[in-house]
């Protein structure tokens, strides 16, 4: 067992697969010599070399494009997004190109790869390299999408996106880079499409994602001591596939949702669930659903404002007593 | 197959020949069966056994038949959606070719894909690219994989000169350059970007040829009509690569002789302009090559009867193919086959 | 040889069912007629019978999981190797197999009643799930919360209730249970008398229609002079005939639907501010259930029976009410109320109106007792078989001069009309 920050698990994720199979690559802008910006990346270059840890001009479309192209032909590579806001700007690969790839194929062709990018905000990097773009990639049918909050997670849900054999959007938080947690010593693979219930409870399901997720733990510790209500806090970890079962058996048994999502209002990820809970579960409801969110605005560089615009721990809990006790 | 024992008149250019009649005979082969299919392929879709779009290649036969040659099996080739031509000259058949723009399970992609998509990866097709430049970096991943792992077979990567516009090409040729991938750029210029003359929204003469020197790459133009040339300046190109000598652009000067799609009659061309190219059409062209290399009219009327007959055969066994089953709308999203997003 | 047993067709609009036991298990002997499942969608549960005899030897949908009408549920005499249940929940993992691509979510099919209570007090969809699976009634619990000051039922709400409720089984919210019978001897004084469901349930419903209707009585005195004469004439042939005795309630009965036709409004009910007049009279008959409570069993199409097809009608619902056999069908659907209280000697009463009807009709003993008697000739003393018969009547509904407008024309009836013609006629 060993304490780990997200960013170094992140380099740790990377090189267990590159170690374990000869075919994983790994290009990305300033990801070799320079280590990441976010620093997530150190030390792989010097252990892998030049020759599977490559550096690449500012071209996010040939980045994702080199990826697919490769993957497509024997390859497992990993390609870097440096900010998630940028995804748009090679959207094309994401939304037209690697997920429809075998579909339109009729199977002939594969796409066995990872994008690794830089998301979220809470950070002062302004509007431009702020956003939590999970649901953007959530929307596109043909990718799977992946959002680790913690350490262990990270090195987990990275060797299981590696090992996929379809395209995996891996999107790690920049404000969770710098977080510490228990990893334990060895190979770690964890399964794509679960969901984990980190918090038992009664009274009523939250569910959360990323940097979400350790607010929700902390707003459900204060909903106990303060308000007498006994939350359970899910981790949704994999929007695609999106663990449906864990939140349903939730449901049943609080009777009670909440989802908390950085994303702006309209079309957040938590969107979709709660469409999925009034429908299979609406009979298990003892109350309406809510959504906590980032108000649908672009965000802010001054940080007292960005604070207010993400979901914070005390909104979380002023927003679940008030609409359980209303 | 006819085969140089066929030549009757032994004749001095035979001794110089770098091609030889085999190849030769495959050169005319493929550029008329790409004709006669795709002269198919229109009136298929006058009688509406051919739905949604499609991009004729009539006209531009010898760019795909002159690489086609040249290219190795295990080389890999990306194209447009204006793909027919180039997917033929790979080796697919007719009827999956047909097939898959008629929509019938005998499609290549039993209709899963389209006119714009056709796929055969047994002979090297991956894709045909809808997203104008998308597949230019495809192809540079494709050649990046053949560096890391030592493989020898070359990534070539078809387009229209609309292509060199956009930002994608410019990404994958910088992107091809600095790493030195195995992969060549094969503009076929066939002066519209769909509807505009290319010249208009150019800053420079030749879209592909005047932006090598950009990427440090060659300058290369060349008659895109004759598939001689064209084999030629594609052995070289393969060549090159092959050998760790980095990637190519050639611009191939051609001309369509429809519309850009079915729905267009292209009645933006200057008059005389289709005339002229009508001068140069490829097959024309090369029917006298032939002839010129002492190719005996019979050879010559053999293929072309073969493949006349081979589209007959072709559009009846598409005719008769039914569509595919329902179980398909959800099949392959994902690598175990199926669809699903939750549990 | 292999049988496949399929979702049978449990009615037209019906496509899927949920299987809700099996009564066999794999591996067992099945005889043709053996029942083998048990399955319910929303409108009905029935029971599944084999066709065929053999081995069962696979089941494809376990408890909980639903099928669609014709798809295989189960096999007979195939292949032995243990199969697991494919489905055995409602809502088991689905990987990648050919399912349709519109059903991507599985929206529920059953359906436990609307989010707005009897009195307008919302339930939330758990607690409408838990009120029906527990059989609780919902009209008291709403009434209840709504006494508390509440705005909505919960499961909170529904939990308290079932704490409270007596550690009896399950009943229905339907009030059909057989009234315990009668006390051999009285109970000694100061005892405490525990109410039992019927009397509880039927309780709390008067209370209700008391407190929320505006009653108003009134009376009118019937000569039941020339009924009697009719009445005793045919007596014994009906006795004979039909096993049971001819009383004065099947020609009240009789009257009442006539007099009801030329006063439509008497037949109605209640629709939030609108009153509904149904064109058919469907009539309750209270009936006392052995000074245990009280039911009003319905009389359907009661417009269309003559005097002796009410007798026997009334008399079939009256007995399936002391039997204890009143279906959920008897109870519902009436459109007026009679409360016979003859039998008691009573000269009067005013009844409770049953709610969402707008009228209830009693009637009290009826004997002999000195009339003025008009004739040609003069007035006369003469004694005359009298009865009173009275209305109350929902004053929203209408007023008082209709309802005694509605009395006269019973009284015309019944006094008036030729009852020998209600009967066979060759007597």
């Amino acid at each position: 067992m060993a304490e780990l920050t997200y960013r170094d698990a992140v380099a740790r994720g990377i090189a267990q697969e590159m170690e374990r199979d000869e075919r994983v690559v790994f290009l990305g802008e300033d990801i070799g010599k320079a280590g990441g910006v976010f620093k997530t990346t150190v030390g792989l270059y010097e252990k892998f070399g030049p020759r599977r840890v490559r550096d690449t001009p500012i071209s996010e479309q040939a980045i994702l494009g080199a990826a697919m192209g490769a993957a497509m032909t024997g390859l497992r590579p990993i390609a870097e997004i440096m900010f998630a806001d940028f995804l748009a700007v090679c959207f094309d690969y994401v939304a037209n190109e690697m997920s429809k790839l075998r579909y339109m194929s009729n199977g002939q062709l594969a796409c066995p790869l990872v994008i690794r990018t830089g998301n979220g905000g809470g950070v002062r990097f302004g509007a431009q390299h702020s956003q939590a773009v999970e649901n953007w990639t959530m929307m596109i049918p043909g990718v799977k999408v992946v959002a680790p909050s913690s350490p262990v997670d990270v090195i987990g849900l990275m060797a299981a996106a590696v090992r996929d054999p379809d395209p995996v959007i891996f999107h790690e938080h920049k404000a969770l880079y710098a977080i510490k947690g228990e990893v334990p010593d060895g190979e770690i693979l964890d399964k794509l499409g679960t969901a984990k219930i980190l918090r038992p409870g009664r009274d009523c399901t939250i569910v959360a994602l990323a940097l979400m997720v350790p607010r929700a733990l902390a707003a459900a510790e204060i909903l106990r001591q303060e308000h007498g209500v006994d939350a359970e806090v899910i981790d949704v970890r994999s929007l695609v596939p999106l663990d449906t079962q864990t939140i349903l058996a939730s449901v049943a048994k609080t009777g009670r949702l909440f989802t908390v999502e950085e994303n702006p209002r309209l079309c957040g990820w938590g969107a979709e669930i709660v469409s999925i809970v009034a429908d299979e579960a609406f009979w298990d409801l003892d109350g309406p659903i809510v959504r906590i969110t980032t108000p649908h605005i672009p965000l802010p560089a001054a940080d007292h404002l960005e604070d207010l615009a993400l979901p914070s721990t005390s909104r979380i809990v002023d927003k679940v007593h008030r609409v359980l006790n209303g | 197959m006819a085969s140089a024992k066929d030549a009757t008149a032994p004749n001095e250019s035979l001794a110089n020949d770098d091609i030889g009649l085999d190849r030769r005979l495959e050169l005319f082969r493929l550029q008329v069966e790409i004709r006669d299919c795709e002269k198919r392929a229109f009136d298929l879709f006058l009688q509406n056994l051919i739905k949604g779009t499609s991009h004729l290649s009539i006209g531009q036969e010898a760019v795909a038949a002159g690489f086609g040659v040249a290219m190795r099996k295990g080389d890999k080739s990306f194209c447009t959606y204006r793909g027919h031509a180039h997917t033929l000259a790979r080796g697919a058949s007719m009827e999956g070719m047909l097939g898959e723009l008629m929509l019938r399970d005998i499609g290549l992609m039993r209709g899963k894909g389209g006119s714009m998509h056709l796929t055969s990866v047994e002979h090297g097709v991956l894709g045909s690219y809808a997203i104008i430049g998308a597949h230019l970096p495809i192809a540079c991943g494709s050649a990046w994989r053949a560096q890391y792992l030592g493989e020898k077979d070359v990534s070539v990567c078809f387009f229209g000169d609309g292509t060199t516009n956009i930002g994608a090409f410019h990404e994958a040729l910088n992107f091809a350059a600095v790493w030195k991938l195995p992969v060549v750029f094969v503009c076929e210029n066939n002066l519209y970007m769909e509807y505009t003359p290319i010249s208009e929204v150019t800053a420079v003469k030749h879209p592909a040829a005047d932006r090598a020197a950009a990427y440090g790459l060659e300058r290369i133009v060349v008659d895109g009509n004759d598939a001689d040339v064209v084999y030629r300046i594609a052995l070289a190109a393969l060549e090159m690569a092959r050998n760790g000598g980095g990637p190519s652009l050639i611009e191939c000067l051609t001309y369509r002789h429809s519309g850009h799609s079915r729905a267009d009659p292209a009645k933006y061309r200057p008059p005389g302009e289709l005339e002229e190219w009508l001068k140069r059409d490829p097959v024309v062209i090369y029917r006298e090559r032939l002839r010129e290399f002492g190719v005996k009219q019979e050879t010559i009327d053999a293929v072309e009867a073969e493949s006349k007959r081979k589209v007959e055969a072709a559009t009846e066994a598409c005719k008769a193919s039914p569509q595919a089953p329902v179980e398909l709308l959800t099949a392959d999203v994902y690598a175990d086959g199926g669809w699903a997003w939750r549990n | 040889m292999t049988s496949t047993i399929i979702m049978p067709q449990l009615g037209e609009t019906v496509a899927e069912g949920k299987v809700l036991a099996w009564f066999k298990s794999i591996g067992d002997e099945i005889r043709e007629g053996d029942n083998l499942f048990e399955v319910g969608t929303d409108k009905v549960t029935i029971e599944v019978q084999a066709v065929v005899a053999g081995r069962l030897s696979e089941i494809r949908v376990g408890v909980g999981a639903t099928a669609k009408v014709g798809e295989v549920v189960a096999v007979i005499g195939g292949d032995m190797t243990a199969k697991a249940p494919v489905r055995t929940e409602a809502r088991a993992a689905r990987a990648s197999q050919w399912r349709s691509p519109f059903e991507e979510v599985s929206t529920p099919t059953e359906k436990f009643g609307s989010s707005k209570g009897p009195n307008g007090v919302r339930i939330t969809p758990l607690a409408r799930r838990l009120i029906s699976e527990h059989g609780i009634d919902v009209a008291r619990l709403s009434a209840d919360v709504a006494r508390r000051g509440a705005t909505k039922v919960d499961e909170a709400a529904v939990r308290a209730a079932l704490a409270e409720r007596p550690s009896e089984p399950a009943t229905p919210s339907v009030v059909i249970a057989p009234p315990p019978k009668p006390a051999d001897s009285p109970p000694p004084e100061g005892a405490v008398i525990s109410l039992n469901a019927v009397r509880l349930r039927t309780g709390e419903r008067l209370a209700e229609n008391w407190r929320t209707i505006p009653h108003v009585f009134q009376a009118i005195e019937v000569d039941f002079t020339r009924v009697d004469r009719v009445r005793k004439s045919r007596k014994a042939d009906f006795q004979a005939t039909h096993g049971f005795s001819l009383t004065f309630l099947p020609f009240i009965a009789r009257a009442t639907c006539l007099a009801i036709s030329a006063y439509p409004q008497i037949n109605a009910r209640f629709s939030g501010a609108t009153l509904i007049l149904s064109r058919d009279i469907h009539l309750g008959i209270a009936v006392d259930l052995n000074h245990n409570g009280l039911v009003a069993p319905v009389v359907r199409e009661a417009g269309e029976l003559t005097a002796i097809g009410l007798a026997k009608a009334i008399r079939r619902q009256t007995e399936k009410a002391k039997a204890g056999k009143l279906s959920a069908d008897d109870l519902l659907g009436g459109t007026y109320t009679i409360s016979n209280n003859g039998a008691f000697g009573t000269t009067l009463t005013t009844p409770i109106i049953n709610a969402p009807q707008v009228g209830i009709l009693s009637t009290d003993a009826i004997g002999l007792k000195p009339a003025v008697v008009s004739t040609p000739e003069g007035d006369f003393l003469a004694p005359r078989m009298i009865g009173i018969v009275g209305q109350s009547f929902d004053h929203r509904a209408f007023d008082g001069a209709y309802s005694a407008a509605f009395l006269s024309r019973l009284k015309l009836i019944l006094e008036t009309r030729n009852w020998d013609e209600e009967f066979p006629s060759d007597r």
